[in-house]
């Protein structure tokens, strides 16, 4: 049974040696007769499978591929080729507290993140309470966004995000979030999400983190499968060939 | 076409959330925040009534319509050009997670449409106080709203997939809305347009709109079926080629960003 199912995919870049964002500047472009771009190919013929239940880290370099290729599961990016097929209900945290306003107050805050991240409002309500509670911001419910600490923020983010639960999670570097205690309380519903079987896939640079959450792994270099299978040998491979 | 309503319909909180921020952005979160708003619209008219009242007979219907057309005019004028921006504006709800990408223009023409209809409704009173009575006719804006909404849905559609592409559209957009404002019977009657032009005067769309409106609240009349079959087929017109033109423009949305 697999929740994620990505066949061949390829995804190309443009990079122009001018980039053109006006009008004016594509029709003098005509004139100069200056189309060129060069052709960067971030992703190459990716195939892989993830069970449902299963966490899957991907780990490699910068530039190696894997955040296009976490974008394209979320259908933040569309694939050039190959196709892509994902089970039941997707929450994607490229970034933390996407959406934030910061005029408004952290109750409404939490509203309109959760409507992002595609909940009612009515399930919201039952969950409110847990959510500031989760946060550690009980008493700065009425507050503005705007006056919020950065800590703040992010765990007011974070918290809203664990409870819009959904059956698969897309998950780049977001949880170096606060302070140790709220870290381990993470780590924590991260184990919870595991045992209760939702789909994770992790991209991250912390190789500790990725051995502690992920049974497999998949190493990328230069937007080509590198290696794929048990975490700790493939950590080893990604060491060796730093 | 129907997969992307019915998936725009599972987000309907967000679109419901994203149109009230922007309102109240818009308003600056005052009850007089709307009232400050009219002022700019009202002055408008009472400057152009001045300058323009000898082009129309009785000068009591003058004002009338002409506050009618601004009304008509600042719906098509502020919904498509704040439609420009829909997509650049919200950079990390495109870039930064998934939702179906025609929510951020849904969401911030209805939030325009709202602000048009308070615009219309405290222009009734003073239809009333000028006209004497308020035309029945009236019951029917919604039907007229409702289609012109859609048209500039389907304007924005196209507008903002464009400027993530273009971005001096704007300053075009800015030179075209302009034009069309000279070019639509705001400040003058439909009267004083030569026959032998009139039918292509008559392509702007928002000339039939304005007439409507100006049928249904100002002279109570109803507006010709032509003219419903003509704004209805523009409204789908413009709707078909904006939704194409996003769902092939989108796909590069968040490279271009």
């Amino acid at each position: 049974m697999s929740a994620i199912i990505v066949d061949n995919v390829s995804k190309k870049f443009r990079i122009p040696h001018e980039k053109k964002t006006t009008i004016f500047q594509n029709i003098a472009g005509l004139i100069k007769r200056r189309f060129d771009y060069e052709e960067f190919w971030a992703l190459k013929d990716i195939g892989f499978e993830v069970g449902k239940g299963e966490a899957l880290g991907i780990i490699g370099r910068n530039g190696s591929g894997k955040s296009t290729l976490l974008k394209i599961l979320a259908k933040v990016l569309y694939p050039d080729s190959g196709s892509i097929s994902l089970d039941g209900k997707v929450a994607s945290f490229l970034q933390l507290g996407v959406g934030f306003q910061p005029e408004l107050t952290a109750r409404e805050n939490i509203y309109i993140y959760s409507s992002i991240l595609g909940l009612r409002r009515k399930q919201v309500d039952g969950l409110y309470e847990d959510i500031l509670d989760f946060a550690e911001l009980k008493k700065f419910e009425n507050m503005k966004l705007k006056s919020f600490s950065s800590g703040m923020n992010l765990r007011l983010a974070f918290s809203t995000a664990i409870y819009a639960v959904p059956d698969t999670l897309l998950i780049d570097e977001v949880f170096a979030v606060g302070d140790e205690s709220f870290k381990k309380k993470c780590r924590d519903k991260m184990d919870q999400f595991k045992a209760e079987g939702k789909t994770i896939v992790f991209v991250s640079h912390a190789l500790d983190a990725v051995k502690e959450l992920c049974q497999r792994t998949m190493l990328l270099n230069h937007g080509r499968i590198v290696t794929m299978g048990d975490t700790e040998k493939v950590i080893n491979n990604y060491l060796a060939m730093l | 076409m129907v997969t992307i309503v019915s998936k725009m319909w599972q987000y309907r909180e967000l679109i419901r959330n994203l149109a009230v921020v922007d309102l109240k952005n818009r308003y600056q979160n005052t009850t007089l925040g709307f009232f400050w708003s009219l002022l700019s619209p009202l002055l408008l008219a009472l400057v152009l009534y001045f300058i323009f009242r000898h082009l129309w007979g009785r000068e009591q219907d003058f004002a009338i319509n002409l506050m009618v057309g601004i009304m008509a005019w600042r719906f098509f004028a502020n919904g498509t050009s704040s439609s420009l921006s829909a997509i650049v504006s919200k950079a990390s709800l495109v870039t930064r997670v998934y939702i179906p990408r025609q929510i951020l223009v849904l969401s911030n023409v209805l939030a325009n449409t709202i602000s048009s209809l308070l615009e219309f409704v405290v222009l009734l009173p003073i239809i009333f106080v000028l006209l004497g009575y308020l035309p029945v006719t009236v019951l029917l804006f919604p039907v007229v709203h409702l289609v012109y909404f859609w048209f500039i849905y389907g304007a924005g559609l196209l507008l903002s997939s464009l400027f993530v592409y273009f971005r001096d559209l704007n300053q075009i957009w800015q030179v075209v809305t302009q034009v069309l404002f000279f070019c639509s019977p705001i400040v003058y009657p439909l009267s004083i347009i030569p026959d032998n032009i009139m039918p292509y005067y008559l392509l702007n769309p928002v000339t039939l709109f304005m007439g409507m409106y100006r049928d249904l609240m100002v002279a109570g009349d109803l507006p010709s079926l032509y003219s419903l079959v003509v704004v209805i087929g523009f409204a789908i017109a413009a709707y078909l080629v904006g939704s194409f033109a996003f769902r092939k423009l989108q796909r590069r949305f968040a490279e271009e960003m």
